[in-house]
């Protein structure tokens, strides 16, 4: 069936195994998810705007801080790296594609089905009320006895299942499809901060497996994991959520860094300040992700000397990190820096990332954090990483590579009013919760009372929400504009450094016509320039004909087989007959199994 | 408990008090423009007042930094010695990158590349050092203090704070089994060793004017010491009160889970221990009537020398012993005022969505008599 | 699952699939790693019976765990007879790996049910339990993949005899039983001989 799958049409998307057109998915999926984690931080800012206001009630409020965690993590930082991983990483390694395409494909729709079925809940009117991090024993079917915390697990663990596979195929792809010459301190930066992250994805996905398969048995089998009365423990969970918990934390912003890096090169003409110190420092930051997470349960009586243990390492990481930013500010120091909206955002991400990571010092010491922990402190701190840091590096991310997916430029103008948009409104939201932490207004509360002094910075940050929203629909503008209007881009618009820049916009469906041979680090630059800066004529692609390179087929398998997947999980969700659905889903998930292997590749 | 004038606030505490409370404090300051000259008493509970936008000013009831007592001033010093260096190191990287993207922007009409250079060891050896240093600045103290803190003084008053969804129940074993509720009453000056944990979610106790937070976690017991801040006017009646939350989301009302500290003179504690206890007068006839209907409430709820004491089973509903005394009713939800007591009485989940209160559907009536019953429990006697 | 890795041009020389499946090992040690120390951390926090020593029966599992390491045996021989090109003693022990699975199965199976009807020991009797039956459950389930897995090469080699060689699918199924029985050797070790330290 695979041969004669049309290459166009709405069948070639859903078929398709060219990681250009997945990682296209991914981007698409993870814009949609960031419009619904939108909605859900606008709903409770405006909740939060005046005291004892009545927008929603505390269940309501409690739903959509999980859902607004969880899908901005899940389903839309995470799949929105991995659309970089997917566009990106086969290019700039010089690989016709990924190591497996069809597991790629499988990836994407298991994520695809995974993010539906979490969102699911809303559409049976049963959200998940305990938070992103689900902590025991709230998230217990004594405590929240409808299905709203199994769609929150099996959505979670669905997704989860998504990236384990990706982080093994893109692991592979960058340890085992490097183009001749492309030893491994020669790729590009983004590709090794996500080599990192694909490590920490590998190991750290199979502990927060288990923690959700216990909740899930817990909640559905009755077994007593995390139940204190039948000898389980509460704490359990949080370790293992934060085991995995924190080495996402920078599975969420190794990518950024990455992209970041790249744009800071390439806006200022100049390589990577000490490269190979940001190598090892993403290699280092990585390693001792894995040291820290209890400094997340600081207040849950670890016992002083563990306290003190972890406090330590938090700390450590803060060298890697700021050696980092030095070196992006370095990178830019005698250069020729060109400010368009992918090198302002780049930028940006330096200047609020390091307030992030300021505040984020604060919190390593536990003698501080015993203040902060679950006040506002907190969310603005992760907010300035996560949201000045990823997101910022990842819309610069969408800026810069939008010419090579697409062919066409992206408005600057429009462009430049979002990123000053998102910047006031950004820091407007969010640097007043530095003041209602200190002034000791919790996290999570859907309501306070008049008299607290917390009146007048609840109503920035949420101007600074309306602000900020206005942004993200003038992205959207500019998104779907471009596509149709946008400047034609040529093959390297911004006089780029990497190997993607070598080849058509959009690339074709074979990437390289002739696989590259590369002999240094930022080889496409020294192809075009010497090394004092002469202009050179770059070797053009050679012209061969498409028919003669084989290409993976196209397959129908991938999606069927993660319906299959995302069936099974359906049934945990689902009263009385759920054993039926996932019997079902099983069937199908092996029936697809087989239909996968006995194709011809 | 005045509140100070912006002006006054920032000049006189600029540097006494670290910067973390500067930074709260002069920002809050300087943005508000009506400062009510409101005094603790007149406190105001959830709902009772109107909102005021501009009403911001520096004595938040929850401040973190109020450097009250010896765990807290620790604290602060820990804070403003991190945050001197976390502002050091801002200006270290924003003016270095302002000025960079200032010298080093692209000219129109500028073809040439720029110099590729690819590093230099001595400057990234130095960017790798001098943040050790800065954070072993940060480490030392932090650790002075994290261990000085787990000692717990021997002389420790025992108080149990066992969360439940979603109020505090507090227990004095060392002082004559005294239970109250969202209302915790303390002797001025006093290390207070707290057994901190819950009856159903993780909940998690925190009194941000006297310094750091615990977890109360189901199935397991946490300890946290905190000695209450003396009295700043030694001769208030009836205390001064700091105000507690529950800080770590445990359901739909985690928002309304709050409590009150109330710091008595030794004497007044005292008096208060012999009163907390005490059975409710029943004098009138409404209170006699009350009597009577407070009977369906005992299955849940108790009152010291009544025979709700006697009846056996999980009391899950917060102790009334002497709740005429208390200043809120529903965990700092309201006021307690009759009128406030009426309105819970009529629809619990009204006011506290999600709570195990039944609506008993009694009568206005009946509402009249046992509030005047409970609220008559004790009177003011200390 | 061939692929892109037909051509076997890779950076490492080593092939797609079994690098792969290297990677997914590294994966499951932490997902054992979990579920081990999960055990640990529950074995003796049971609320009320059976305990461990009360229930588990040394020399039952000491065979079924014989039969798990003689089906390693017997991958290592399939997979030499499927270099050699001998399809005749390929088949034998690629047959003889699925028996050993299966029979080992078989003896979970068996052990389950003699916990649940005879010990009372059911997935959420205790917390011991629960523990137990997800680390052992889990092994279960992937000794039951491995078997699919070997069944189906067994099939394939079946139908298409002479031709169908694949050592590089042989070996990556290897991989992946071997790594399976090596964790089996750790939950004897940790499960079912620590009771008796």
């Amino acid at each position: 069936m695979a041969k004669n799958l049309p290459k166009t049409g709405i069948i070639s998307w859903l078929t398709t195994v060219d990681h250009k057109r997945i990682g296209i998915m991914y981007a698409l999926s993870s814009l949609f998810f960031l419009i619904i984690g939108g909605i859900d931080a606008l709903l409770m800012r405006t909740q939060l705007m005046v005291p004892n206001n009545t927008v929603v009630t505390g269940d309501i409020f409690n739903g959509l801080v999980t859902m607004h965690g969880t899908t901005m993590i899940f389903l839309v930082v995470m799949p929105l790296s991995a659309a970089f991983f997917n566009f990106l990483v086969p290019l700039q390694i010089g690989a016709a594609d990924v190591a497996f395409p069809r597991l790629n494909s499988l990836s994407f729709w298991i994520f695809f089905f995974g993010g539906c079925l979490l969102n699911a809940s809303y559409l049976v009117q049963q959200i998940p009320a305990m938070g992103w991090f689900a902590y025991a024993n709230l998230s217990s079917k004594q405590f929240n006895p409808t299905h709203s915390v199994d769609f929150w697990a099996l959505g979670v663990q669905v997704v989860g299942l998504a990236s384990l596979i990706a982080a093994i195929n893109f692991f592979v792809t960058i340890i085992n499809m490097r183009c001749k010459g492309m030893t491994l301190l020669k790729m590009p930066l983004f590709i090794w901060t996500t080599l990192v992250t694909q490590v920490l994805l590998i190991l750290s996905l199979p502990v927060i497996t288990v923690a959700l398969v216990m909740l899930s048995f817990d909640r559905t089998f009755g077994t007593g994991f995390f139940n204190p009365s039948q000898g389980g423990q509460v704490i359990m969970w949080q370790h293992l959520f934060w085991v995995f918990g924190h080495p996402e934390v920078y599975i969420l912003i190794l990518p950024a860094m990455g992209i970041v890096s790249e744009i800071l090169s390439t806006f200022a003409k100049k390589p990577l300040f000490g490269y190979t110190v940001m190598v090892y420092s993403s290699c280092a930051i990585g390693f001792l992700g894995f040291a820290v997470w209890a400094h997340h349960m600081f207040t849950t009586g670890l016992g002083v000397w563990a306290t003190a243990l972890f406090s330590a390492a938090t700390m450590l990481i803060a060298v890697p990190t700021g050696v980092k930013i030095f070196n992006w500010i370095s990178t830019l120091w005698g250069g020729k820096i060109r400010f368009t909206t992918a090198s302002m955002f780049a930028i940006s991400f330096v200047a609020m990332f390091t307030l992030g990571g300021l505040s984020g010092i604060m919190h390593s010491s536990p003698v501080i954090d015993t203040q902060h922990q679950d006040t506002y402190f907190v969310v603005a701190h992760f907010h300035y990483v996560l949201y000045g840091g990823a997101v910022m590096g990842l819309f610069g991310g969408i800026f810069y590579w939008f010419p090579k997916v697409t062919g066409k430029f992206m408005n600057e103008l429009m462009g430049k009013a979002q990123f000053w948009l998102y910047m006031v409104g950004f820091n407007l939201t969010f640097f007043p919760m530095h003041f209602l932490g200190l002034e000791g207004m919790p996290r999570r509360i859907y309501t306070y009372a008049p008299d607290m002094n917390w009146n007048f910075w609840n109503f920035c940050a949420t101007m600074g929400a309306y602000v900020t929203a206005i942004g993200g629909i003038l992205f959207f503008v500019n998104f779907f504009w471009s596509l149709k209007f946008g400047a034609k881009a040529g093959n390297d618009p911004w006089d780029g450094r990497t190997l993607e820049w070598s080849i058509p916009s959009p690339p074709p469906e074979y990437n390289f016509a002739k696989l590259p041979e590369v002999t240094q680090l930022d080889d496409w630059w020294y192809k075009k320039y010497t090394h004092d800066g002469k202009r050179l004529n770059p070797p053009s692609q050679p012209v061969v004909d498409p028919k003669t390179i084989h290409l993976p087929h196209q397959s129908f398998w991938p999606m069927v087989l993660a319906f299959g997947i995302t069936m099974i999980a359906t049934g945990f969700c689902v009263p009385s007959s759920g054993v039926f659905v996932s019997l079902i889903g099983l069937a199908i998930t092996m029936a697809s199994t087989y239909g996968w292997a006995y194709e011809e590749p | 408990m005045v509140k100070n004038h912006w002006c006054r606030s920032v000049s006189a505490k600029l540097f006494r008090e670290g910067f973390g409370k500067i930074m709260s404090g002069s920002f809050l300051s300087l943005s508000s423009l009506s400062l009510a000259q409101e005094t603790q008493e007149q406190l105001p509970a959830f709902g009772d007042t109107k909102w005021k936008l501009f009403d911001v000013s520096w004595d938040a009831p929850m401040n973190t930094v109020t450097g009250l007592t010896e765990w807290s001033r620790d604290i602060n010093n820990v804070y403003s010695i991190t945050t001197w260096i976390c502002v050091f190191v801002f200006f270290a990287v924003s003016i270095p990158l302002v000025y960079t993207l200032y010298r080093f922007r692209h000219k129109a009409g500028d073809q040439a590349p720029p110099k590729q250079f690819h590093g230099n060891s001595t400057l990234e050896i130095i960017w790798t050092v001098v943040p050790v240093v800065l954070l072993l600045f940060i480490a030392v103290p932090t650790w002075r203090i994290l261990f000085k803190h787990a000692q717990v003084p021997p002389s420790a008053m025992k108080i149990e704070a066992i969360g439940h969804q979603w109020w505090w129940e507090f227990r004095y074993p060392d002082n004559g089994n005294v239970v109250t509720a969202n209302e915790l009453h303390v002797p001025e000056n006093t290390p207070v060793h707290f057994t901190v944990y819950s009856e159903d979610v993780i909940h998690s106790f925190w009194i941000p004017a006297w310094g750091g937070k615990k977890d109360a976690l189901p199935g397991h017991k946490n300890e946290i010491t905190l000695t209450s801040p003396p009295l700043k006017n030694a001769n208030v009646k009836g205390g001064e009160m700091y105000q507690g939350q529950c800080v770590e989301l445990c359901g739909a009302s985690h928002a309304l889970m709050r409590f009150n500290a109330v710091v008595h003179s030794k004497g007044e504690f005292d008096s208060w221990v012999k009163t907390a206890n005490s059975p409710p007068t029943v004098e009138t006839a409404s209170q006699k009537a009350g009597e009577e209907v407070f009977a369906r409430c005992q299955a849940c709820h108790t009152i010291a020398g009544t025979p709700s004491e006697q009846l056996p089973g999980n009391k899950i509903g917060p102790n009334l012993s002497n709740f005429g005394n208390r200043k809120y009713l529903g965990a700092g939800t309201r006021m307690n005022t009759p009128e406030n007591l009426a309105q819970w009485l009529k629809n619990p989940a009204g006011i506290k969505p999600g709570n195990l209160m039944p609506n008993l559907g009694l009568t206005d009536e009946e509402i009249a008599h046992v509030s005047s019953y409970i609220r008559q429990s004790t009177t003011k006697t200390y | 699952m061939s692929e892109a890795a037909h051509s076997h041009h890779t950076t490492t020389g080593i092939d797609n699939r079994k690098f792969a499946m290297w990677v997914l090992i590294a994966s499951e040690c932490f997902l054992f790693g979990t579920l081990i120390a999960n055990y640990l951390i529950n074995k003796s926090r049971g609320l009320v019976g059976p305990k461990p020593q009360e229930i588990y029966d040394i020399n039952i599992t000491t065979l079924s765990t014989f039969d798990l390491l003689m089906s390693s045996v017997a991958m290592v021989l399939a997979l030499h007879y499927c270099k050699e090109k001998n399809l005749r003693k390929f088949q034998f022990w690629t047959a003889m790996v699925v028996l050993g699975g299966a029979i080992f199965l078989g003896f979970q199976y068996y052990e389950f049910s003699t916990f649940i009807h005879h010990d009372g020991l059911s997935l959420a009797t205790n917390i011991f339990g629960s523990s137990f039956y997800l680390l052992t459950g889990c092994h279960g389930a992937h000794v039951a993949v491995g078997v699919l897995w070997m069944s189906s090469i067994l099939v394939t080699s079946l139908v298409k005899g002479q031709d169908w060689f694949n050592s590089e699918v042989v070996e990556v199924a290897g991989l992946y039983w071997h790594f399976v029985d090596v964790v089996w050797i750790l939950i004897f070790t940790i499960v079912y001989l620590f009771v008796y330290v």
